[in-house]
């Protein structure tokens, strides 16, 4: 049996902008989006199938094209249903941060939405490390709720949503609750 | 059978959910274009409709404000199904005019349960108020009663389109799966102890089939006949009665209290005998003793089930040994043998030979008497 280490996956995913959400399929690897994120040879993500709606309707498409293009700076938030298409596939299991680290209540904010939800962590949890130590332009926040701060009737719940670490404006955490 | 009209502009979701709703036995139309497909609504009228959101040129939610605005169509029952799965989306599909609505992957079991909610509300159908209980029995094994229990359930589910449940009570091998090629994940064996026992907890221990036909296993490998009460068989017939619409119950074929508790239970007892000397003795037998304990099955009818080609007894010799009518002949149905090594219920298939024809006709006597309220 072999492993095919380039196997690329569609998978479906909302995306949001200052004042738009996206709907379509990003191509990704064994990685998941973050990697593709994560990629530090490219600024440039692309989907297929993308169907645009404003913020505050969200549910009314407004256009839709084969092809939306996006610089990785200007995305807020990306919402998955399925937090395995988030994640590398090799942390899904066995011993990885995602299945042996202790889950952190978080709120934060970024423009035009509030987000909670609960970072992994392993060992001493703390914001500022998350801003601006850590590796990599996202945060994974896990069972997590998008709320637009102007249409609080409006909100986007996700098995996964990575926010992108410049846009957060107020972040929050609680390292005594898990 | 309902007309389902699906429109996705993706080709391999859409022939995917008309695969799913093939195998619930729906005559299925695949669009892939929504202008397209508002034409052909208007022409053809279908029962249902299973609609995407996200296409090109006019969205799901635009095709289903053009429905509600047509006075000929308006009332055509809208599900959609959408890779849109936040709550604000199916707010909007609601508003928009659509009946119900599911967010992608969807699975088989979902898609049917929905469809059919549909189908049925469209229909004005209720469910009857409580269950009905049909037992298949008969002491003598191997004359089909198993084949007439799984093959009645099926047909009961296609023509009604409401909650149909199978229950196999053997205690010498779970059957009943292997004629519809399902994997027994659990048993009446494993049920928990009656006060743990609610519906939620039944439901999750009953296989689906993909026609959306439940059933209840028996343990895959022989028990003791004793191995369940006739406590323990009314207080699950109790529980399916109030919560499915028709529940079909495959007796034993031992005289235990299993066995008199699902035929004393049973709104309708079909009594399974073959056109042979011992068939129709032991028949006999089991009226003598099942009157002589004081238990009256009700609506009881004989089938007669000719499953070998050629008939040892005429249906006249039958009836006189009897001393009763045969209610229903079924005729030696070549396909039957067939139909169980590749594990798909006769009348699930387009078969129009002698077994599903005739039970066919039985499931869709009982349903409409169900639904006038004459049973």
């Amino acid at each position: 049996m072999s492993t095919s280490f380039n196997k690329r996956n569609l998978i479906n995913l909302d995306l949001f902008t200052d004042a738009y959400r996206v709907t379509g399929r990003a191509s990704v690897g064994m990685g998941g989006i973050h990697a593709e994120l994560g990629n530090p040879n490219s600024k440039y993500l692309e989907l297929q199938d993308a169907y645009i709606s404003r913020i505050h309707t969200p549910g009314d498409i407004v256009a839709n094209y084969q092809i939306a293009a996006f610089r990785k700076d200007n995305i807020n938030f990306i919402v998955l249903q399925d937090r395995r298409e988030g994640i590398p596939v090799g942390t899904q299991h066995g011993r990885s941060i995602f299945t042996r680290g202790r889950s952190i209540p978080i709120f934060l904010t970024v423009p035009s939405f509030e987000i909670v939800g609960e970072a992994m962590h392993e060992g001493k949890f703390s914001a500022r490390e998350i801003l601006v130590q850590s590796m990599g332009s996202f945060q994974l926040i896990f069972a997590a709720k998008a709320s637009a701060s102007v249409y609080p009737d409006i909100s986007y719940s996700g098995d996964l949503i990575l926010v992108h670490k410049d846009r957060i404006g107020i972040f929050c955490l609680d390292n005594n609750k898990q | 059978m309902a007309r389902i009209f699906v429109i996705d502009d993706d080709e391999q979701l859409l022939r995917m959910v008309g695969l799913m709703l093939e195998r619930g036995g729906h005559n299925i139309t695949l669009i892939n274009n929504p202008l397209e497909g508002l034409e052909q609504i208007k022409a053809d009228k279908p029962d249902l409709l299973v609609l995407d959101v996200m296409m090109p040129n006019m969205s799901g939610h635009d095709l289903t404000r053009e429905i509600r605005g047509d006075a000929n169509i308006e009332d055509l029952p809208i599900l959609v199904l959408t890779a849109r799965s936040q709550e604000v989306d199916r707010t909007t599909a609601l508003k928009s005019g659509a009946d119900d609505y599911l967010s992608k992957p969807v699975t088989s079991q979902e898609l049917m349960e929905r469809v059919d909610n549909l189908l049925a509300k469209k229909g004005g159908q209720s469910s009857p108020e409580t269950g009905i209980i049909i037992t298949t029995f008969g002491m003598r094994g191997g004359v089909g009663q198993t084949t007439l229990a799984v093959n009645l359930a099926a047909a009961l589910r296609r023509a009604s389109q409401q909650e149909v449940c199978l229950v196999d009570l053997s205690p010498s091998g779970g059957q009943a799966v292997m004629h519809m090629r399902l994997q027994a994940r659990s048993s009446w064996l494993d049920l928990p102890a009656e006060k743990e026992l609610d519906w939620a907890v039944l439901k999750n221990r009953l296989i689906i089939h993909p026609s959306g036909l439940r059933v209840l296993a028996a343990p895959a490998k022989p028990q003791d006949p004793s191995s369940i009460s006739g406590e323990r068989v009314q207080y699950i017939l109790n529980l399916l009665k109030h919560h499915v619409a028709f529940t079909v119950v495959d007796a034993p074929h031992v005289y235990t209290p299993a066995f008199l508790q699902a035929v004393t239970m049973a709104d309708m007892g079909l009594h399974v005998i073959t056109p042979e000397v011992v068939s129709v003795q032991t028949a006999v037998q089991l009226n003598r003793l099942l009157n002589k304990a004081g238990i009256q099955v009700k609506r009881k009818s004989h089938i007669l089930n000719q499953h070998t080609p050629e008939a040892q007894l005429p249906q006249a010799a039958v009836e006189r040994g009897l001393n009763n009518k045969v209610a229903f002949q079924i005729s030696y149905d070549v396909n039957q043998a067939r139909a169980i090594a590749q594990g798909v219920p006769l009348t699930l298939t387009s078969a129009k030979s002698g077994l599903p024809n005739v039970v066919r006709r039985m499931a869709e006597a009982i349903w409409q008497r169900v639904s006038t309220k004459s049973l």
